[in-house]
């Protein structure tokens, strides 16, 4: 393995000169010469080889458009790739079945930056709902429920509707929700790009603590601040291209 | 508890709230159901009725062999056995020309009197002929009246079998018609459903997402959705029941001509149980098959 220092690239080449993926038997995202194009010629993606370790913690940076978002739909399925492979906790994308993206989204929390709670439903049913896809009895959706809200402190406002609630707590009933089922991965798509300064490092502290319970996480962000004060692996994407896949000075391999 | 028992509840639960929060639509739904069902449902009541009727007139239904007055007394009886004979026929009864005034003179009445001053008996003897059970309906009707006819001695043959043909074609009639305006009412009504379920899948095109996004089926999606069609369809039926049964108590008792002239002063009756739950059923598999056809069209997701 080739990673370590800053702009160390996370690829060698074999001997024919093809880019190979070095991968772990631990990996729980692995992406080989992946593209996506929208319409002919107009790419949001372009030949990205990547691999992501179980309980990794890792930052998507790059400017707007740079195709953070686009990779992480590819990861839950909600976009397909136009060309390459992708294969997520054992499964490989392309070849997913219409009855087999559920199975696999119910092993991956996603967290966006506009929330996507439903505003008629209440906290704790909207947080439900992750456990009610998958037929859980409704005492213990309850217990679960209260047990997720308690631990991100929201418990009192689990009768409440999410309109009635800050920005912050309604992205941390949104975090409640990708998390209450322990997913084996966690995406976040710019969660604290609606926040306020000050409730940035709460919800990025709530998202990094998922990784420290084995959960792979990829948080997809702007915020330059944030990779440096975490000191986590940054993939930086430009133009739809890997530019920089980087470990910051003196953090393990 | 099981698996199938938790997601059904959930299911009613998603189903009852997606109803409370478009009450206007649905109820326009369940409306135009109820209303398409009492249509059809009042063509189902008068068919029943008027083939009851049909049924019940079989019993009743024979031939009356008008014979020749010169008919000698042994040919008579010769021909009461040749009837008996015939395939089809029962019994065979000769009425006399004496018999046939008494029968007429008791039937007039009080205009008894205007039969005084005649010289002699104008009615003719004749044979009634009662059908084997198997022969009580307007073919076997026919078949022995075709049997009958030609029989020598046999000046006249009178039967049911013109108003029963006139009246199975009005039975007909108002079969096809209510099997026409029941196709096209149910395929109006699955148009209102349809597009009442897809107003609703619009609307909850956010929850639709969300759902999709933590791994929802497509089933657990459409389900619902499903749900929400079966018991708009169900009210539908119901309000169309209980609605014919008012005007069944309430208003037909003042029609007593009208129903006279249809079924021959038999008091009507009203539908069996099991004809009320295939009404109810009825307006509940449209309501079901509007929300498949809402839901074929797929959903964002």
């Amino acid at each position: 393995m080739t990673r370590g220092g800053r702009s160390s690239r996370f690829w060698s080449r074999d001997r024919r000169g093809v880019p190979a993926l070095e991968s772990r038997g631990d990996a729980a995202i692995r992406m080989f010469h992946v593209s996506k194009a929208y319409g002919a010629g107009s790419f949001a993606l372009r030949d990205v080889s990547l691999e992501f370790r179980k309980g990794e913690f890792v930052f998507l940076t790059g400017p707007s458009g740079a195709g953070k978002t686009t990779l992480l739909k590819l990861l839950f399925s909600a976009e397909q790739p136009s060309e390459g492979q992708i294969v997520v906790l054992g499964r490989n994308i392309a070849r997913l079945g219409r009855t087999a993206v559920p199975l696999l989204r119910r092993r991956i929390g996603v967290v966006f930056q506009d929330f996507k709670l439903l505003p008629r439903r209440t906290v704790e049913e909207n947080v439900a709902l992750s456990l009610d896809v998958v037929g859980t009895p409704r005492r213990a959706v309850r217990q679960k429920v209260f047990a997720i809200l308690k631990q991100l402190g929201l418990q009192h406002r689990r009768y409440h509707h999410p309109l009635s609630l800050s920005g912050g707590e309604q992205q941390r009933i949104a975090i409640a929700r990708a998390l209450v089922n322990e997913p084996e991965i966690l995406l976040a798509d710019e969660p604290t790009g609606n926040l306020d300064p000050d409730l940035t490092l709460d919800i990025m502290d709530l998202i990094a603590s998922a990784a420290t319970r084995g959960t792979t996480v990829i948080v997809a962000t702007h915020e330059l601040s944030l990779v440096s004060r975490y000191g986590k692996r940054a993939v930086r994407l430009d133009g739809g291209g890997v530019v920089e896949d980087s470990l910051p000075p003196g953090a393990p391999a | 508890m099981s698996r199938s028992l938790v997601q059904l509840g959930y299911f009613t639960r998603t189903a009852l709230r997606g109803l409370r929060s478009s009450p206007i639509t649905s109820a326009i739904a369940v409306i135009t159901i109820g209303v398409s069902l009492v249509l059809v449902g009042a063509f189902m009541l008068l068919l029943g009725n008027m083939e009851g009727l049909l049924d019940r007139f079989g019993d009743d239904l024979y031939v009356t062999a008008y014979l020749d007055d010169a008919l000698a007394a042994e040919d008579q009886r010769a021909l009461v056995e040749l009837v008996t004979t015939v395939e089809g026929v029962e019994h065979v009864r000769m009425v006399s020309k004496e018999e046939a005034l008494e029968r007429f003179r008791a039937g007039v009445g009080r205009g008894a009197a205007l039969l005084e001053g005649l010289d002699e008996n104008p009615l003719p003897a004749s044979l009634e002929i009662t059908l084997a059970p198997a022969r009580r309906t307007s073919d076997g009707l026919r078949i022995v009246v075709e049997s009958l006819d030609g029989l020598p001695g046999v000046a006249d043959l009178a039967s049911g079998q013109d108003w029963v043909e006139g009246y199975l074609r009005a039975v007909a009639l108002i079969r096809g018609v209510g099997i026409g305006l029941g196709v096209i009412l149910a395929l109006a009504t699955l148009l209102i459903v349809a597009n009442t379920i897809r107003l609703a899948v619009l609307a909850r095109d956010d929850e639709i997402e969300i759902l999709a996004l933590v791994g929802a089926s497509r089933a657990f999606v459409a389900v619902p959705f499903l749900l929400e069609g079966l018991v708009q369809g169900a009210a539908g039926g119901a309000a169309a029941l209980v609605l014919l049964l008012g005007i069944f108590h309430l208003v037909l008792p003042g029609f007593e001509f009208g129903l006279e002239f249809l079924l021959g002063g038999v008091a009507p009756r009203f539908f069996s149980g099991a004809e009320a739950a295939a009404l109810v059923g009825g307006g509940a598999s449209l309501g079901l098959f509007g929300s498949v056809a809402a839901l074929s069209g797929g959903w964002r997701a």
